[in-house]
């Protein structure tokens, strides 16, 4: 074997500390070293072409390159050898630079320790296979989950390209939880206003025809890798027909029968066959089958007769079925719901008449809520003051141990809407913490604090907060740490944490990504890559990730999409990296125990050979699998066990 | 014993590429001298280190043995360094059988930033052998895996 050995000098930077010279001699009787040459500064302009042409013209069979970190200029080196026609693997780094020149005394000790690495390089790098990037074909199609901010924002930014997006809403409505709110912080901007242009765009516009939006569906099986994802989508049937129909809402007077309104947190009633509240979109009406007087056997037809197009827009025998969609990517963006305040009992949610939690409150503040945008308590009184309680389970070790940074902007604007509905009422802001960052939070929290008949207090502990009922009809809360007055007031509005929705841990199971030690879905790096998932080509946006506001779901939402979109790019075949690992099947015994340690569900058991196998597209080429296997079956490209014993050795000679 | 002055102990350290490395390369950049001991092996994960690398150091002539990876929680994949640590464990019962002293083989944490760190545990660990003398046995790794000791000649 012909092993060609050049020694950078960068510049002084090595050549000051180690002695070329000496590192030659120290490399004397190595048999398979061809040559040894020098260069100043490999990779200058001059240097690259130098390593370009001598490596033509002395055609090495392997090269090892005595210079800086590879993790500075390896790629640098490797491009070059590929521009010469020698296979960029068959090259070895070996990092005199940061390792020796700079941090050892004495030009002998640098010279020597320089040339035991060389050494370990020399012994390794003939153990180098040439390894070829692998390329597959791709579906550039991408399924989105939840179509709240995030999803929708990422469909849009997806389906303008010219790309097929599946988006599948387990609601009969598309917006997500700020279409349900009547105003935004922090400028109180009209929600529905601010959303309307979005949702219509996805429904009617120009690009629309590239987003199919299966509502009332859900993911139920995800097989496929990165590239080449099959999922199946089961439909809940609407019993409407979402083409056809005009959404006038005849046939929803119509409807005998009235149910709780879930939409208004059961605050109302709702017919079998409705719309989620007016103005929700697609503008089309869905029937609630278990409480349809036809699930109970009667032949009631009410509102296919009170539809003006006829029969076949209402579909009594519209029926679930389950769809399969190709895409190569996959984008969470599921959302967030409310830390559950019954957790809290002394808080009296859901116990307690007019106490109500923040999206609750949402629905009594919007136009389109049971009430009408009215605030009046249960017993129809106009109130005269309410209370907000800040932190309901959240900055505690017993509930939640983080601030969702969410909840102080919404009661700060529940001040500022209270006071525009109710001029005079008195308004109390209980709190652990207040928190207001960015540039545009603590304009709410001013104007809050502005109002004469706004009071801060703030509290300890949750769990010393008592919420009751008081003989007069009011509201009576109590801090029972502090020996001070309580506090009455006619409504209470319990702001709680932003906590994962209870879909998380079952759509991790079906995606196969993991979950954060909170429940949320758990990025590949909270600051470097949090809008991917641990697994390769699904991503994650919006509060199912962390909790967040509408602004920054959106822009994750976008950031979902830019991955999907540079990663993913329509006719380009995806590059798999050859450092993986692979399985030799004449050794493996099929103990799965490489099975179970890898991180990225790479290795599978074949099901007819009871072998490993090792899938490159997911596989990250960590090694750890191969330093496992009991049998020696598994190997990992690149650093095999036969080059790291040579260089072990070499770098001990 | 050996003469404790003369003596300069030699150690293979198996570094991960994303955090130790870096963090060596991090102590290079600064430009601060410390023992030139350690021979470095680049691995991508600490979890790559097979408890074998470690016996093939001592059989081939190291005095001590370093892994170094990410901090806990830090892995780019995930969680190689747990495994890493687990075996290290596992593998330090073994070595203390086989009369080898636990700090001939040592395992810690080193980020991409900890250019400090990481010289100090380099010259701890060089210290440390340099105290124990050179490693007097030597382990016989044959071709199918299975290792034996000898005293060394």
């Amino acid at each position: 074997m012909k092993i060609g050995v050049y020694f950078c000098n960068c510049g002084s930077n090595i050549s000051d500390k180690v002695d070329s010279v000496q590192v030659y001699q120290a490399l004397e009787g190595l048999t398979d070293v061809a040559y040894f040459k020098i260069n100043d500064l490999m990779c200058s302009e001059d240097g690259k072409q130098f390593l370009n042409d001598d490596i033509a013209a002395e055609k090495p069979d392997r090269i090892v390159i005595a210079a800086c970190s590879p993790r500075e200029h390896e790629n640098t080196f490797m491009r070059v050898l590929t521009g010469a026609g020698m296979n960029p693997y068959l090259m070895q780094m070996v990092n005199i630079r940061e390792q020796v020149a700079w941090v050892t005394d004495g030009v002998d000790k640098a010279s020597a320790k320089a040339a035991q690495f060389i050494k370990g390089a020399i012994k390794r790098v003939g153990f180098h296979k040439p390894l070829e990037k692998k390329s597959i074909e791709m579906s550039p199609d991408v399924l989105i989950i939840g179509a709240g901010p995030a999803g929708l924002k990422a469909a849009i930014t997806i389906a303008e390209t010219g790309r097929k997006v599946t988006l599948v809403e387990k609601s009969p409505v598309i917006g997500g939880q700020p279409v349900l709110y009547e105003e935004v912080f922090p400028n109180l901007e009209c929600a529905p206003c601010m959303l309307e242009p979005l949702l219509n765009e996805i429904l009617h516009g120009e690009h629309a025809e590239n987003i199919e939006i299966l509502t009332l569906s859900e993911v139920v099986e995800l097989t496929g890798f990165y590239g080449n994802f099959i999922a199946k989508i089961k439909k809940t049937p609407r019993y409407a027909d979402l083409n056809q129909c005009i959404g006038c809402g005849e046939c929803i007077g119509v409807c005998p029968v009235d149910i709780k309104n879930e939409f208004n947190n059961g605050l109302d009633v709702r017919h079998a066959i409705s719309l989620s509240f007016a103005g929700a979109l697609p503008n089309v009406p869905f029937i609630d089958m278990t409480a349809c007087l036809r699930a109970k056997g009667e032949d009631c037809k009410l509102c296919e007769r009170s539809c003006p197009l006829g029969e076949g827009i209402i579909l009594y025998d519209d029926a679930e079925e389950t769809v399969e969609r190709r895409m190569g990517a996959v984008i969470v963006a599921v959302g967030a719901s409310l830390y559950d305040a019954g957790l809290i009992p002394k808080l009296g949610a859901g116990t307690v008449p007019d106490v109500y939690t923040s999206f609750e409150f949402e629905r009594l503040l919007s136009s389109t809520g049971p009430t009408g945008g009215q605030l009046v308590t249960s017993s129809g009184k106009t109130p005269e003051s309410i209370a907000l309680i800040h932190c309901v389970g959240s900055l505690d070790s017993n509930h939640k141990e983080y601030c969702s940074g969410v909840c102080c902007q919404s009661a700060f604007k529940y001040n500022l809407m209270v006071e525009h509905k109710l001029n005079d009422a008195h308004i109390y802001h209980l709190y652990k913490e207040l928190v207001y960052p960015g540039k545009e939070e603590f304009f709410l929290y001013k104007r809050a604090k502005e109002n004469i008949n706004s009071a801060f207090t703030r509290y300890l502990n949750i769990g010393s907060l008592e919420i009751t009922a008081a003989e007069d009809g009011r509201i009576l809360i109590k801090n029972t740490l502090s020996e001070k007055g309580a506090i009455k007031a006619d409504m209470v509005v319990l702001c709680p944490a932003l906590a994962p929705s209870k879909d998380t841990d079952k759509l991790n199971e079906v995606l196969g990504t993991t979950a954060d030690t909170y429940g949320f879905f758990e990025e590949l790096h909270g600051r470097l890559d949090c809008a991917k998932s641990k697994v390769r080509g699904i991503y994650i946006a919006g509060a199912c990730q962390s909790p967040m506001n509408i602004a920054q779901a959106m822009t994750q939402g976008m950031a979902a999409a830019g991955y999907v979109l540079s990663g993913l790019a329509e006719g380009k075949q995806l590059e798999i990296e050859p450092i993986t690992a692979s399985v030799d099947a004449q050794r493996c015994s099929g103990c799965r125990v490489c099975m179970l340690l890898c991180p990225y569900k790479a290795i599978s058991l074949d099901a007819e050979t009871r072998k490993s196998s090792v899938n490159e597209v997911l596989c990250q080429g960590c090694g750890t699998c191969a330093a496992a296997c009991p049998s020696g079956a598994l190997s990992s490209n690149h650093f095999t066990n036969e080059a790291i014993f040579a260089e072990i050795e070499g770098v001990l000679a | 014993m050996s003469n404790g002055s003369s003596f300069e102990p030699k150690i293979v350290g198996f570094l991960c590429n994303w955090c130790s490395y870096a963090g060596a390369d991090k102590a290079g950049g600064s430009q601060k001298s410390y023992p030139p001991n350690v021979n470095v092996i680049r691995v991508m994960c600490s979890g790559r280190v097979d408890p074998q690398f470690i016996l093939k150091a001592y059989s081939a002539g190291a005095d001590g043995v370093l892994i170094l990876a990410c901090h806990p929680g830090d892995c780019h994949y995930k969680e190689g360094n747990y495994k890493a640590m687990q075996r290290h464990r596992l593998l330090l019962r073994v070595l203390n059988q086989l009369g080898i002293e636990s700090e001939r083989c040592k395992f810690d944490y080193v980020s991409a930033g900890e250019g400090d760190k990481f010289i100090s545990i380099i010259t701890e660990m060089v210290d440390a052998v340099r105290a124990l003398g050179p490693l007097n046995k030597v382990i016989i790794l044959d071709n199918i895996g299975y290792n034996t000791m000898e005293e060394r000649s």
